[in-house]
């Protein structure tokens, strides 16, 4: 095992780069936080859009959420891989097909952490805000939002994890990241698959798990703090 | 039929028992008053071992309650226990409460059992409530089926834990009287309690703790209308 | 783009089996593995409840893996990676007995075992303690609370979580397509690339998806309901 991975830490680590285009854990990375980047204005969208008062935003909202929920997202990867060169008028790559698909994905998942972060506050805070005089834009930006962000840190960096372990379907599509690294390594050896595997499934651990029990940590730091918010069970297992 | 014998509890380094003795006779019926955190409701607690102690002993029947050996579930069906919260099984109908204990421990028929338990609910005056959940009902007819529960294994002793502390003020009254109604009957019971009223018309003796220890203890008229305990005499004033 | 959207050519003939059998692979897959998560959570929650330190260390880290590691990666360790630890004979048999149905079966299956021995446990933990020492005080020992009074509650509390397991084990079944378990995904890719109808192909397999997926949150918004118990 130790062997293995003497001779194909870089693989695992960047893929073929320089000799290739970029790849491994550093484009798992890159794909998660992109993504999760990318999908958190259209999330907040979401989110607001599900609590609004006018009921067609509010059904079309719930509508999407609950689409998106009952898919597998594969699906959306194949539905992205196959028209997003159809839409954009260029071929797109793996990378980037994964990108777009995980955006639309992780929206709908963050949304609904988003939304029971804004429903755990105390009813005091909007009425305090209205008493003020303030708007709901107002309201909005400056008391709910950022309350409930600073609440739900825990349940982002879950949802960063789930992101992380997501990115492993770009092995289907063939976007090189690390379980598509992995696989590669695995043809050249040919000899020793549960080895590759081990190292490949230890090393989305080590990184999974430090991530977690760091939201572990900062969801004691924060209930320490203030009442902590619930949140809802909605986190992906892929 | 209750016997303490210098009983000690520590939480930690915080002694919550220090030392108490005391007897409950068979028919008797005890009042244990005092400020929160005296400790009277931990020395309920002791009787049933719900509360482990580290010093002394309590001894029902003869029996002392933490030796080893002893079939604590068996005592606990002869010494019947009421909370504060009242601590009905939410999942289980009014009559379905009552029959749990007598068809699983007590191996009744479903018949026999559905019969002794209305039997109790209607001496706690909700025989129309049996098929009820426990969420439908209000604070005190939920206390009333807890002390039908109870009675229904057919306890030599009761012990209630301030039973009227959670129920709204107009409720208290429905509840004390199905308690004053077992005392009359010769129950032997200890009752934490404020309701000092209550207290003077049923209890034997009352007890006054303040900080794990029984500090007063006399018959009721005595203890409330004495100028000899202050520091009792302090307490009744904060009650009233 | 003057694309006309047909869906009879997906749709008839062999297509249209395809897609049967694909479903059909899919329900399977989801029940056997349900079948599994369930007997090994329960197992595993039964294990967490020996006051025996090591026992405690073991769930925790059969959990913490199967949460911190991709489920894909986790289906690859089992499909190319256990097989050949296995002496000859055994990794033979399965390759002979759609090995790939089992081990994906195994994969999907253990790793919801995990989720649901954590939705067992945080129904356990929701009840009150008072409501084990009110059992206790009628004069039932440990495993009479535990099953006359702890658990019947517990159970209420996990079936709606579990429920949604459910949904994300029925959507998990689609990443066995990725060691060729002809599943809806599989079949669907298989139509596709016969018919080259890429749209009509996957709005099949979509639609398939999404009734299954609202049949099985509808169940869980109504055991929601159903079970919800008012304190006392």
């Amino acid at each position: 095992m130790l062997e293995i991975l003497q001779n194909n830490w870089l693989l695992f680590l960047v893929g073929q780069y320089p000799h290739g285009p970029i790849g491994g854990l550093a484009m798992t990375l890159f794909m998660a936080l992109t993504a999760l980047a990318l999908c958190f204005p259209f999330a907040i969208c979401l989110a607001l859009a599900r609590l609004s008062p006018y009921r067609w935003l509010r059904l079309s909202a719930t509508a999407i959420v609950h689409t998106v929920r009952g898919l597998p997202l594969i699906m959306f990867i194949f539905w992205t891989y196959f028209f997003s060169p159809l839409i954009i008028g260029r071929a797109v790559g793996g990378v980037e097909t994964l990108i777009i698909a995980l955006v639309v994905y992780e929206a709908a998942y963050l949304s609904e952490i988003i939304r029971a972060g804004i429903q755990g506050l105390p009813k005091g805070q909007f009425e305090a805000a209205s008493a003020l005089g303030l708007g709901y834009w107002t309201t909005t930006w400056k008391i709910v939002l950022p309350q409930a962000l600073h609440n739900m840190l825990p349940s982002m960096v879950s949802q960063f994890v789930s992101t992380i372990k997501e990115t492993s379907l770009g092995y289907v599509i063939s976007a090189h990241e690390m379980t598509f690294a992995a696989s590669q390594v695995n043809n050249v050896l040919l000899t020793q698959p549960f080895e590759v595997y081990a190292i490949l499934a230890l090393t989305y651990f080590v990184l999974c798990f430090a991530l977690t029990s760091l939201a572990r940590y900062i969801e004691r730091r924060i209930s320490a703090g203030r009442v902590a918010v619930a949140t809802p069970a909605v986190a992906v297992a892929v | 039929m209750i016997q303490f014998e210098s009983v000690d509890k520590w939480y930690g380094a915080m002694q919550a028992l220090a030392g108490v003795s005391g007897e409950v006779r068979r028919g008797e019926v005890k009042v244990l008053v005092g400020p929160s955190g005296c400790g009277k409701s931990t020395l309920i607690r002791t009787v049933t071992r719900l509360e482990a102690i580290q010093g002394g002993r309590v001894l029902v029947d003869g029996v002392d309650v933490g030796a080893r050996g002893v079939n604590i579930n068996r005592l606990r069906q002869r010494v019947g226990f009421v909370f504060q919260a009242y601590n009905l099984f939410p999942h289980l109908s009014a009559i379905g409460n009552i029959t749990l204990g007598l068809t699983k421990l007590r191996k009744m028929g479903k018949a026999e059992a559905r019969e002794r338990a209305l039997a109790e609910l209607a001496r706690v005056g909700l025989a129309a409530k049996a098929e009820e959940m426990p969420g439908k009902l209000s604070g005190g007819q939920r206390q009333r089926v807890a002390i039908a529960r109870s009675l229904a294994m057919d306890p030599e002793v009761m012990l209630f834990d301030e039973p009227t502390s959670a129920l709204d003020p107009e409720m208290v009254g429905e509840v004390l009287a199905a308690i004053k109604q077992l005392a009359t009957n010769g129950m032997t019971m200890i009752c934490v309690t404020h309701e000092m009223g209550f207290a003077r018309e049923v209890a034997d003796e009352v007890w006054f703790m303040e900080r794990g220890a029984v500090v007063e203890r006399g018959r009721p008229a005595d203890l409330i209308n004495s100028s000899a305990h202050p520091r009792l005499q302090r307490f009744l004033r904060t009650l009233a | 783009m003057g694309y006309i959207f047909d869906l009879r050519g997906v749709l008839s003939g062999q297509y249209f089996d395809w897609f049967l059998i694909g479903l059909a692979v899919t329900i399977a897959l989801t029940c056997a593995a349900w079948c599994l998560a369930m007997t090994m959570g329960i197992i595993l929650t039964l294990i967490r409840m020996i006051p025996f330190r090591p026992f405690e260390w073991f769930v925790a880290l059969y959990v913490e893996y199967h949460r911190n590691v991709p489920l894909l990666v986790q289906i690859f360790v089992w499909y190319f990676g256990v097989p050949s630890l296995l002496p000859r004979p055994a990794r033979q048999w399965i390759n002979g007995h759609h090995g790939e149905f089992l081990l994906a079966t195994i994969a999907l299956g253990l790793a919801a075992a995990a989720y649901v021995a954590e939705d067992i446990r945080s129904g356990i933990r929701s009840i009150p303690k008072a409501q084990n020492e009110a059992a206790r005080s009628i004069g039932f020992g440990y495993l009479g609370a535990m099953g006359y009074v702890v658990l019947p509650q517990a159970i209420r509390i996990a079936v709606p979580p579990l429920i949604n397991q459910t949904l994300l084990l029925f959507k998990n079944t689609s990443l066995a397509m990725a060691i060729g378990v002809g599943e809806l995904t599989y079949r669907t890719r298989e139509v596709e690339s016969y018919t080259f109808k890429t749209f009509e192909a996957f709005a099949v397999a979509t639609a398939i998806y999404l009734a299954i997926s609202f049949g099985i949150m509808a169940c869980g918004a109504y055991a929601g309901r159903r079970l919800k118990l008012e304190n006392a």
